[in-house]
């Protein structure tokens, strides 16, 4: 059975339905990514997990207990916020010592056993020698790893974290995703990871929970989401530059930008889709050169193509040229309904 | 006596000379430091100036102290001549500050108005701490009219309460007793500390009393560990303030109590050292001043975060 069971989560905010609907298993271990853009539910339905957010409808359970009405304190879950919410009225030791001392009667925990565990804690993240400062004397990545060390040290049945990277600089969040990713693997602690950096989200999550307007759009592993979208919002969310489409025969055909290639570069004519496209611009981005132009008879649709720098294609000047698309590359959406259809057999 | 009448008569000579000491020692500090160099003087000469105008300011802005200082020791020939008041003519008398503390009831005045602010500013943090948290935290529609409707109230003016308000006090029987301006001035000092520390409040982010709750905290624990600690500063300035607005009330303390022992300073003072039109200057003045002092120092010493809580307030209130 798994560690966390949502069924039929809904929150609405007056009109707003920010979660509506939702079920997930999230299982013991796991680093579960749940992705979307701002305002499709991710945090809320984060800080219902957390208890933080009462539930308009829905429960859930953790290690097979219903929490869906208790307080936060008693689900054994921590969480890190955006804002990493470090406490400024105390030093390092105390604010990871505070969730500590919370439950120190039902822990039976006296002060050294304290001490110990906050200076274990800390150690396996390298803050050791900051425990006296205070968090304003702390750089970003420090402080996003002290807001780690105090959501860990009770070793929580789930570790909830909200956009905890997204406060750190560029460099230091590439650094950052990967001692999170090694952190959580050796701890073997179940996270849930909230996003809306899709990089962030194929790089850490073992599975990805794609949201969009209150409802899960597809689960699955980063892969799985990438090649196989269930429909037209997770093939277009996932991917920069998103998924070109186009309007055929009365449904949506989408491919990504790296699978339109000069046709002269194609390895299987026989089961290609060939396309006349007029070249505009190129822009040289260094490993790529990103190609924007438009498909004969669609006009009205820019269409990019991602070629890697190091094929060598004259394509620099404007003008007309032919790009094909492997058929297995090609998905195939109903016009309706957005959902993914089986290919539509070329006549 | 001896030596408190020299100083006064040579006020002025004292002076000059303290602050000559004070601006030679500070040059010769610097001397000692940099040397007596041609760039040395040159900058003390461009300095100057700039200390000579701060002084001026300084002067203007506790000569009224001064006065009140002076005149406290000055005898009613010396005082009603004709105005000169850094100036003593006659010998220095304590014989006014001996009247006010031996012939009229200040201690007891004192005593009273300090019985009457501990116990108000403790009531009114009971009552407004978990009232402006729950404003702060209310960010609904009804949370911030209900705010300003509770502001509303402080202004209602005393000069219209007082009536039905000695009624209250007459019925619960604390007629001529400073209890009875315990159960009153809560009525003003609550909404405008609520008012006050609803700003402090709202500054402090939701996100930190959150995670106390994920830590392990119900909100009364959140509440205490992690909001009341960061909102300090303004718990102090609030009461600061309310003890002040207690001090200076007069209204309530001239209407409710008629024996003059039981008064408190603000009434008592002037009802016992001004008679018709006849005003005692020395001891008028040496009660206001004994009493200015130590509100003065508290001020200063809270200044930064008295004006950190009513711009809060302004802004986001």
């Amino acid at each position: 059975m798994s560690l966390v069971q949502i069924r039929g989560l809904k929150k609405h905010f007056d009109t707003v339905r920010a979660v509506d609907g939702v079920d997930l298993d999230i299982d013991e271990g796991e680093f579960l990514v749940i992705l979307g853009p701002s305002g499709c539910g991710k945090t809320t339905l984060m800080r219902m997990i957390a208890g933080l957010e009462k539930p308009t409808a829905g429960a859930i359970s953790i290690g097979g207990a219903d929490v869906t009405a208790l307080p936060p304190r008693m689900r054994g879950v921590s969480m890190v916020f955006q804002s990493y919410a470090l406490y400024p009225h105390m030093n390092v030791f105390n604010n990871i010592a505070f969730p500590l001392r919370a439950q120190r009667r039902e822990k039976k925990l006296d002060k050294r056993a304290i001490r110990e565990k906050v200076v274990n804690t800390a150690g396996a993240l390298e803050i050791d020698m900051l425990l006296d400062r205070r968090p304003r004397q702390l750089s970003g990545g420090q402080r996003q790893r002290v807001a780690i060390a105090r959501a860990m040290v009770t070793q929580p049945a789930v570790l909830l974290l909200d956009e905890p990277l997204s406060n750190l600089d560029a460099k230091l969040r590439a650094n950052a995703r990967d001692e999170l990713k090694d952190f959580q693997r050796s701890s073997n602690i179940t996270a849930v990871f909230v996003t809306h950096d899709q990089i962030e989200a194929m790089g850490l999550g073992d599975r990805i929970v794609v949201m969009s307007e209150g409802k899960i759009q597809q689960i699955g592993s980063p892969q799985h989401i990438y090649d196989d979208p269930a429909n037209e919002f997770v093939a277009t969310f996932l991917g920069s530059p998103s998924m070109n489409m186009l309007s055929v025969d009365g449904h949506r055909m989408g491919f990504r930008p790296e699978h339109f290639l000069p046709k002269t570069l194609n390895d299987k004519p026989d089961n290609s889709r060939v396309f006349h496209y007029y070249v505009k611009r190129v822009e040289y981005l260094g490993s790529d050169r990103l190609i924007y132009g438009y498909i004969q008879g669609h006009d009205h649709a820019l269409t990019l193509a991602k070629v890697p720098s190091n094929v060598r294609a004259a394509l620099d000047v404007e003008g007309d040229y032919q790009f094909a698309v492997h058929n297995n590359d090609i998905k195939y959406f109903d016009k309706r309904t957005g959902l993914r259809i089986q290919p539509v057999k070329a006549h | 006596m001896g030596v408190l009448s020299w100083i006064l008569t040579n006020f002025w000579a004292l002076l000059v000379v303290a602050l000559a000491g004070v601006v030679g020692s500070r040059i010769a500090w610097r001397v000692r430091k940099y040397g007596a160099t041609r760039e040395e003087f040159s900058y003390v000469l461009r300095r100057s100036p700039f200390y000579l105008v701060v002084l001026t300011f300084c002067f203007f802005a506790i000569a009224p102290f001064l006065i009140m200082f002076l005149h406290t020791f000055k005898t009613d020939g010396d005082l009603y001549r004709r105005p000169q008041p850094f100036v003593f003519r006659q010998e220095p008398t304590i014989e006014h500050l001996d009247a006010l503390f031996n012939n009229t009831a200040y201690l007891d005045f004192i005593r009273n108005s300090i019985v009457v602010g501990v116990a108000v500013v403790i009531i009114t943090l009971v009552l407004s701490l978990p009232a402006a948290y729950a404003l702060a935290r209310l960010t609904g529609r009804w949370g911030e009219r209900a705010g300003i409707l509770m502001f509303l109230v402080y202004l209602v003016p005393p000069t219209l309460l007082f009536i039905p308000m000695f009624r209250i006090v007459v019925l619960l029987g604390l007629k001529d007793s400073p209890m009875s301006l315990i159960v009153v001035y809560p009525s003003f000092t609550v909404p405008f500390s609520m008012w006050l520390l609803q700003g402090f409040f709202k500054a402090v982010p939701p996100e930190l009393e959150e995670a106390a709750l994920v830590d392990g905290y119900n909100r009364v624990g959140a509440f205490l560990r992690v909001v009341l600690p960061l909102s300090l500063p303004g718990i102090i300035s609030t009461v600061v303030f309310t003890f002040t607005l207690t001090l200076h009330e007069f209204i309530y303390g001239l209407v409710f109590i008629a024996n003059t022992s039981q008064r408190t300073l603000s009434v008592g003072v002037p009802t016992e050292l001004i008679l018709g039109d006849v005003y005692f200057w020395q001891p008028l003045l040496a009660a206001a001043l004994i009493i200015a002092i130590p509100v003065g120092l508290a001020y200063n010493l809270f200044l930064d975060s008295l004006v950190q809580g009513f711009t809060m307030g302004a802004v986001k209130g």
